[in-house]
């Protein structure tokens, strides 16, 4: 029986679900568990309380926390201390420790993270404690000659590369909205509850948390309205046409590194990887690294001055033109036909 | 106050193309540049050098020797020593064996923080930051957009950290790795033009594997936990796709198809 543990983070609960694909792709027979025929388990480890969602998912879910209080009462205690005396859910060291301590329990063979924040803190540091290999941002598992790769992007995204892992445990953080997870069964969660014993952290000292404008994802938006290097000029132009159409703005990393979008509405490899079912890529060239950021898009329709873009040749409709021009006489016949 | 910035060296990957033809990489006459990131910890520490002019700032970089000029500019901004670990031995060493050389190094060197980038253009892994801290049992935080240069002491810091959904600010205990990530608050300075032809190389030494003494079996290809067994093109696939100009029957185009498929 192979076991495999996922780190759960409630706040990103769609990214640590999506991790379930991956183990079924490498323990899975044929992609799907047989009836009756078990041949690996999964363990998903949280810090902080579980919600329910989470349950019927996982095997198992392993809570940290001490375990001698009720489920609320620990969870309450938890944030009071984590404000006074710096109880470290955010500090590297402490949580390594504790994922170290399972690994002991438990000998996992496989150890995922989502490419969050936290995870890619993590799992660098866990592997080097436990003296393993591990690959960052994993997009893709394939099978070479019965072989098993993992696939990452490699020389800054214009390759990927296949990547073996020599030593056991298996790590992996994997890219966030790059996997979906369709349960082939409902699991009967059985919940662990785990007390470190040694609890050892780094003292770092959470003063203040300031939350994001909430400018809405632009990985849950149906219809993502894009622009680049083409409309950098008139970039403000975009959120007129996404307002008629209900849709997000989202850029190419070359708006975001002139300062006109923010990273947070970024696509591509090393922004965000999106699945809308529309996307309008305008003035937006079609790199790989662009390109690698895009994800069953079902519809796209490209506007460029040039016909001959990388872009052009994955999109449904090509429109050969300016694309303020395009934003403008779309936007108005939108809105005319509204009228009518 | 000793700083360490560790710093890497990466091709200019705007630059850096890709022959779909012959399936070869292009590596001819590709620029090596300071890595964005890396670029904005090295400001930070000029920063502070200027405040306290008694700051020491070492940049340690685990390289090939010919990124030599591009240390030698970074010394004349006001750096006061570079360490270059260069050896033969280390070349195809994955992101564990890399730590742990760097990790030799380090545990050696004296130093109140450590500084570092979050991720690399080239590389891209963040493994190397987590893995030295892990190694010198220190905290680490990534994504750091800001460190306050009032409150950074001997004692700890005061940081800034990008959580994607949120901001966190945090003090953290001294010595510690505090890895930056790209944000134009930080920009490094030009060189001042009476230093543009200084001789800086007593100011840079050079450490190979004979002085850090690991194992060869530890290092390079064969020390690598993690190797690439194979690269390919990801093929994108092709629409049959319809190409119309910015006019009114284009325009209609769009607009139908838009309205067909529930958009509008
Ligand atoms: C490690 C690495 C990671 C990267 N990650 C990402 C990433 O996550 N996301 C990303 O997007 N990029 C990424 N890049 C950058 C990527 O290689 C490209 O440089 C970038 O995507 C180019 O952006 P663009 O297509 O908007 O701009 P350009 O390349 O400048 O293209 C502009 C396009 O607009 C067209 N155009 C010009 N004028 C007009 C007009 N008036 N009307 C209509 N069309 C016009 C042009 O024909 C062209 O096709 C990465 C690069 C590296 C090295
Ligand atoms: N060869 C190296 N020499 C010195 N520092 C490095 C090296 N590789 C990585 N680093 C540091 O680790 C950071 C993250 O790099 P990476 O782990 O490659 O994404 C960089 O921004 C550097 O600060």
């Amino acid at each position: 029986m192979k076991k495999v543990l996922i780190y759960y983070e409630q706040k990103q609960h769609k990214n640590s679900i999506e991790l379930l694909a991956v183990a079924r792709m490498i323990y899975g027979d044929d992609g799907t568990r047989k009836e009756g025929i078990e041949d690996y388990e999964t363990y998903g480890v949280s810090f902080g309380p579980i919600e329910v969602e989470a349950e019927c998912l996982f095997d198992f879910l392993i809570e940290v926390g001490d375990d001698s209080a009720p489920l609320e009462k620990r969870v309450e205690a938890h944030s009071q201390e984590q404000r006074k005396n710096n109880s470290p859910v955010y500090d590297a060291l402490f949580l390594t420790s504790v994922l170290d301590e399972l690994q002991q329990e438990y000998q996992f063979d496989c150890i995922l993270f989502p490419a969050t924040h936290m995870g890619r803190m993590l799992a660098p540091r866990l592997a080097m404690r436990l003296q393993t290999g591990l690959v960052a941002d994993v997009t893709d598992i394939r099978r070479k000659d019965g072989v098993m790769e993992i696939v990452r992007p490699a020389f800054s995204g214009k390759l990927m590369a296949g990547i073996l892992s020599r030593k056991a445990p298996l790590m992996m953080s994997v890219r966030q909205n790059v996997f979906s997870y369709a349960p082939d069964r409902l699991a009967e969660t059985r919940r662990i509850s785990h007390t470190p014993k040694t609890v050892c952290n780094g003292g770092i000292r959470l003063l203040e948390v300031r939350e994001k404008e909430a400018t809405g994802d632009i990985r849950d938006s149906d219809i993502l309205i894009s622009g680049g290097g083409g409309v950098m000029k008139d970039f403000k132009k975009l959120s007129e046409l996404a307002v008629e159409l209900n849709a997000l703005v989202s850029a190419s990393r070359k708006t975001v590194d002139h300062g006109i979008a923010p990273r947070s509405i970024q696509v591509g490899q090393s922004g965000k990887t999106v699945s809308p079912k529309l996307y309008m890529a305008l003035g937006i060239n079609g790199s790989i690294q662009h390109i690698e950021g895009l994800k069953h898009v079902e519809y796209m329709i490209s506007v460029n001055t040039n016909q001959n873009a990388p872009i052009c040749s994955i999109s449904d409709i090509v429109v050969v033109g300016d694309a303020k021009e395009f934003i403008n006489k779309l936007t108005e016949k939108i809105r005319k036909e509204k009228q009518i | 106050m000793k700083i360490i910035c560790l710093i890497k060296f990466v091709p200019d990957v705007e630059n850096f193309k890709y022959d779909y033809e012959r399936n070869v990489l292009i590596r001819e006459n590709v620029r090596m540049i300071l890595n964005p990131d890396d670029a904005c910890s090295v400001a930070f520490v000029l920063k502070i050098k200027e405040q306290h002019p008694d700051t020491v700032i070492e940049l340690v970089t685990m390289a090939p020797q010919s990124i030599i000029p591009q240390l030698e500019d970074l010394l004349r901004l006001g750096v006061d020593h570079a360490s270059l670990i260069s050896d033969k031995a280390y070349v195809g060493s994955d992101t564990y064996v890399t730590s742990r050389i760097l990790g030799r190094y380090l545990s050696e060197a004296t130093f109140d923080c450590i500084l570092t980038g979050t991720h690399t253009l080239d590389g891209d892994t963040s493994h190397v930051p987590a893995q030295i801290a892990e190694l010198l049992g220190l905290s680490q935080l990534s994504n750091v957009v800001e460190i306050d240069e009032a409150a950074f002491c001997h004692e700890s810091a005061v940081v800034m950290v990008d959580e994607e959904l949120s901001y966190g600010k945090y003090e953290i205990p001294l010595p510690a790795v505090i890895s930056l990530r790209k944000d134009r608050k930080y920009k490094l300075p030009y060189i001042k033009y009476a230093e543009l032809s200084r001789d800086v190389k007593d100011r840079i030494q050079i450490i190979d594997n004979a002085q850090l003494g690991l194992a060869t079996e530890q290092i390079g290809i064969g020390g690598s936990l993690t190797q690439i067994s194979s690269t390919f093109v990801k093929s994108m696939e092709k629409k049959e796709r319809r190409i119309v100009r910015n006019d009114e029957e284009g325009i209609d185009l769009v607009y139908s198809f838009l309205k067909e498929r529930g958009f509008v």
